[in-house]
C-alpha cells in the first residue's frame, strides 16, 4: 500500500472552495474523506455536501419528557408521601403541575440539547487535531488524504482553483 | 461580496448612495482577522483607570455588600427596615429589579435571532451576560432576604428530616423552579455562541490565556458536524428560552398576585411584570453598550448609532405598552371603588411617597417619549445612555411602590406605616458594585463581540441593483 499523507487547501471564497470540493470528488475523493473546517458556519446546501443529521432535537425531547416526568413527582409524589393541606386546595393540585411541569421540561429541554452538543459534537476534545489557526480568521480549509504520488497533482489543482495554501499537514495540540 | 464602495461603481449607482449604507455595520465589512484582532486587543489592552475602577468596586462589594451582609447576619433582620407590616422591602425590589434586566439577554439574543433581525449581531452577547450577571444579583438579593442564608439549601426539593418536603403549592417553590431553570438555561445559552470565539482568542492567544482558551474552547475547529450541532442546539435554545422568559417574571408577579392583598392580586399584574422587565432591559443594553462603545478599544466600529437608534425604537414602543399596562392597572381598581384599592391609590399619589409615584412616571414615560421619538437623538449614543439610566432609575422606583410602598396600606389599618429602609441601603450598592464588577472582568477574559456572527452576517448582506436604486438585500445562507 502507497504511502498516504493528509493534504489541506486553505481558500478565502466560499465559491472557489465550494468548486473545488467537486474537483476533488472528480479526482476521486469521497465526501466522507473529506472535511471542511472553516470560521463561519457553511450550510451543506451552499457546500453542496451531503445532509448531515443531528440527534440533538431527539434528545431534547427526550430531556423534556424526562423534566415532565420529575415534575409529576414533584407534584403528585411529594404530596403523596408527606401530605400538606393548604388552605382548600386539593392535596394533588393540578394548576401548579402546569407551572412545575413546564419549567422543568424546559430545563430538561435545554440541559440535554445542551449535553447533545457536547455528546454529537465529541466535546470536549483536546487530544492533536488536524488545524490551522487562519480558520478563525474566516478561511476555508478542505482536509483529505491522497497518496505521496498524488501530491503535486492536488497541489496543482487545487491551486489553479484559487486556494492560497496546499500542503501537508499533521495533527497538533490546538 | 459586493458590499464595498467598488462594488457600487460597478453598478453605475450614485456616489452618494455607498456613504449612505457604509454607516451600517453589516455593509461595512472588515476582514475577519482584522476584526478578529479588534476584540482582541479590546480584552488586552487595559489601562490604569480600568484597574482603578476595579478596585474601588472590590472596595465598594467589601464594605457595602461582604461587609453590611455579614453584620446583618451577625445581628439579624432587626438593622434592616422590615418590620410588620412590610416584610418584604428594598430585597425583593432588588431582587425583582435584577431579573427584569435579565430580560434583556433573552429578549434581545433569543427573539431577535429567532425573528432573524440582523442588527442584533454585534450586541446580543453584551446583553447574555446582562442575563447571567442580572441573576447572580438577582439570586444574591434572595438569599439576602432569607435573613437564616445559612437555611437556603430548604428551598431545594429533598427529603428533609422533618418530612416536610417543600410546598409545591406555593408560588415561592414555582418562583425558585423557574429562576434556577432561567439561570442555567441562560448561562449556556450564553457559553454556546461563545465557543467559536473562544477558539479564535485560543488561536491568537499565549501563556494563561491560551490555557484558558484552550480549556473552554473544548476542542472547537469549525468542523462541519461541529457548527451544525451548534446551530441546532442554539435554535433550539432561541425557541425554547423565549417562553422561560416570560414565564419567570410571571412567576415573580404571581408572588404578589397570588396574595388577596390590595394593589398586588391583579390579574395583570403577569404582563405587567414581563412588559416592566423588558423595558428596564433594553435600557440597560443602551447603558452597556455605551460603556463598551465609550471605553474599550476599536469598539466603535462594532456598536455604532444604527444599534442605538434601533435599541430607542425598542425601547419606545415598550415603554408605550408599559403604559398601557400601568393605566390598566390604575384604572380598573379605581373605578372598582374597592375602600383598600382607593385608599391604596391615594396612598400612593397623595400619600408620604407621591414624590415617588410621579418620579416613576416621568422616568418612565414622559423622559423616554420625548426624546425617543426623535431619531436625531435615538442616534446620539450619550442621550441614550442617559434615557437608560432614567428609565432604569423609573423601573426600580416602579417596584419600589408596588412593595414596600403598597405593603403600607393593609386591611387593618393599626398596622399601617411607613418603611424606612437601613442596611438595605448599602446592600443594593453592592449588588450594583458587583454586577459592574462581573461586567468589567468578564469583558478583559470573553470576547464581548461575537465576530463569527458579525462575519456571518456581513457575508450575508448585498447590495442590489434595482432600477436607478441601490437596495440593501439579506441572503438567507442558513
Amino acid at each position: 500500500m502507497a504511502d498516504t499523507l493528509t493534504l489541506l487547501a486553505l481558500f478565502s471564497e466560499v465559491d472557489p472552495s465550494v468548486i473545488a470540493i467537486d474537483k476533488l470528488h472528480e479526482m476521486g475523493v469521497a465526501d466522507e474523506k473529506l472535511t471542511v473546517i472553516s470560521g463561519i458556519p457553511f450550510s451543506q446546501q451552499v457546500l453542496g455536501r451531503p445532509n448531515l443529521r443531528t440527534i440533538i432535537p431527539r434528545l431534547a425531547m427526550g430531556g423534556a419528557m424526562i423534566g415532565l416526568v420529575a415534575a409529576l413527582f414533584l407534584i403528585f409524589g411529594i404530596p403523596g408521601l408527606y401530605p400538606l393541606t393548604v388552605g382548600g386546595q386539593p392535596v394533588f393540585p393540578f394548576p401548579p403541575f402546569l407551572i412545575i411541569g413546564f419549567e422543568l421540561s424546559m430545563l430538561g429541554l435545554m440541559g440535554t440539547a445542551f449535553l447533545g452538543l457536547l455528546l454529537a459534537g465529541r466535546l470536549p476534545s483536546y487530544e492533536p487535531k488536524i488545524y490551522v489557526p487562519e480558520i478563525s480568521d474566516g478561511k476555508i480549509a478542505l482536509v483529505f488524504s491522497c497518496s505521496v504520488e498524488q501530491q503535486s497533482q492536488f497541489e496543482d489543482a487545487l491551486t489553479s482553483l484559487g486556494a492560497e495554501q496546499v500542503r501537508p499537514v499533521e495533527a497538533t495540540t490546538l | 461580496m459586493d458590499t464595498t464602495a467598488e462594488s457600487f461603481s460597478s453598478l453605475g449607482a450614485p456616489a452618494k448612495e455607498p456613504q449612505d449604507q457604509s454607516e451600517h455595520l453589516m455593509f461595512d465589512p472588515r476582514p475577519r482577522g482584522e476584526m478578529n484582532d479588534m476584540v482582541m486587543e479590546s480584552m488586552k489592552k487595559t489601562s490604569k483607570k480600568f484597574w482603578g475602577v476595579v478596585i474601588f468596586l472590590v472596595l465598594t462589594i467589601l464594605f457595602a455588600l461582604v461587609g453590611a451582609w455579614g453584620y446583618m447576619i451577625a445581628e439579624g433582620m432587626g438593622v434592616t427596615g422590615l418590620t410588620r407590616p412590610e416584610y418584604w422591602g428594598i430585597f425583593i425590589v432588588d431582587m425583582v429589579f435584577w431579573i427584569g434586566i435579565s430580560h434583556a439577554g433573552t429578549f434581545i439574543s433569543a427573539l431577535l435571532r429567532v425573528m432573524k433581525y440582523e442588527i442584533r449581531r454585534p450586541f446580543t452577547r453584551a446583553a447574555e451576560l446582562m442575563t447571567t450577571f442580572g441573576l447572580i444579583q438577582a439570586a444574591i438579593c434572595i438569599f439576602m432576604h432569607l435573613g437564616r442564608v445559612w437555611d437556603g439549601f430548604w428551598l431545594i426539593p429533598y427529603p428533609n428530616g422533618r418530612d416536610i418536603w417543600p410546598n409545591l403549592h406555593s408560588p415561592l417553590m414555582w418562583d425558585f423552579m423557574a429562576i434556577t431553570t432561567y439561570v442555567i438555561a441562560s448561562t449556556m445559552y450564553l457559553f454556546m455562541p461563545l465557543i467559536p470565539d473562544l477558539a479564535m482568542a485560543r488561536d491568537r492567544s499565549t501563556g494563561w490565556r491560551k490555557s484558558l482558551y484552550r480549556t473552554l474552547s473544548l476542542g472547537f475547529r469549525g468542523t462541519e458536524p461541529e457548527w451544525k450541532h451548534l446551530k441546532t442546539a442554539m435554535n433550539i435554545f432561541a425557541f425554547a428560552i423565549i417562553p422561560v422568559m416570560f414565564s419567570v417574571h410571571t412567576v415573580v408577579s404571581w408572588d404578589f398576585a397570588m396574595s388577596t392583598r390590595p394593589g398586588w392580586s391583579s390579574t395583570i399584574f403577569g404582563p405587567y411584570f414581563v412588559i416592566g422587565a423588558l423595558l428596564s432591559g433594553i435600557a440597560a443594553v443602551m447603558i452597556v453598550l455605551f460603556m463598551i462603545r465609550s471605553t474599550m478599544k476599536n469598539m466603535k466600529y462594532f456598536i455604532r448609532p444604527e444599534h442605538f437608534d434601533f435599541l430607542g425604537k425598542l425601547s419606545l414602543i415598550v415603554s408605550m405598552t408599559w403604559a398601557y399596562f400601568f393605566f390598566n392597572d390604575y384604572l380598573v381598581p379605581w373605578y372598582g371603588g374597592n375602600k383598600f384599592e382607593k385608599l391604596l391609590l391615594d396612598f400612593q399619589s397623595n400619600g408620604p411617597f407621591s414624590y415617588v409615584w410621579v418620579t416613576m412616571l416621568i422616568c418612565n414615560i414622559v423622559i423616554p417619549w420625548a426624546i425617543l421619538w426623535n431619531k436625531k437623538w435615538r442616534r446620539t449614543p450619550w442621550l441614550m445612555l442617559v434615557t437608560g439610566i432614567v428609565i432604569n432609575i423609573g423601573m426600580w422606583i416602579e417596584r419600589f411602590i408596588i412593595i414596600p410602598v403598597s405593603l403600607n396600606i393593609t386591611r387593618m389599618p393599626f398596622t399601617w406605616r411607613t418603611y424606612h429602609p437601613s442596611i438595605e441601603i448599602p446592600l443594593t450598592i453592592g449588588t450594583f458594585a458587583l454586577f459592574m464588577l462581573l461586567y468589567m472582568l468578564a469583558s478583559r477574559l470573553i470576547p464581548l463581540i461575537p465576530v463569527w456572527e458579525v462575519q456571518e452576517g456581513q457575508s450575508a448582506h448585498t447590495l442590489r441593483k434595482v432600477g436607478k436604486a441601490v437596495i440593501p438585500t439579506i441572503s438567507e445562507v442558513d
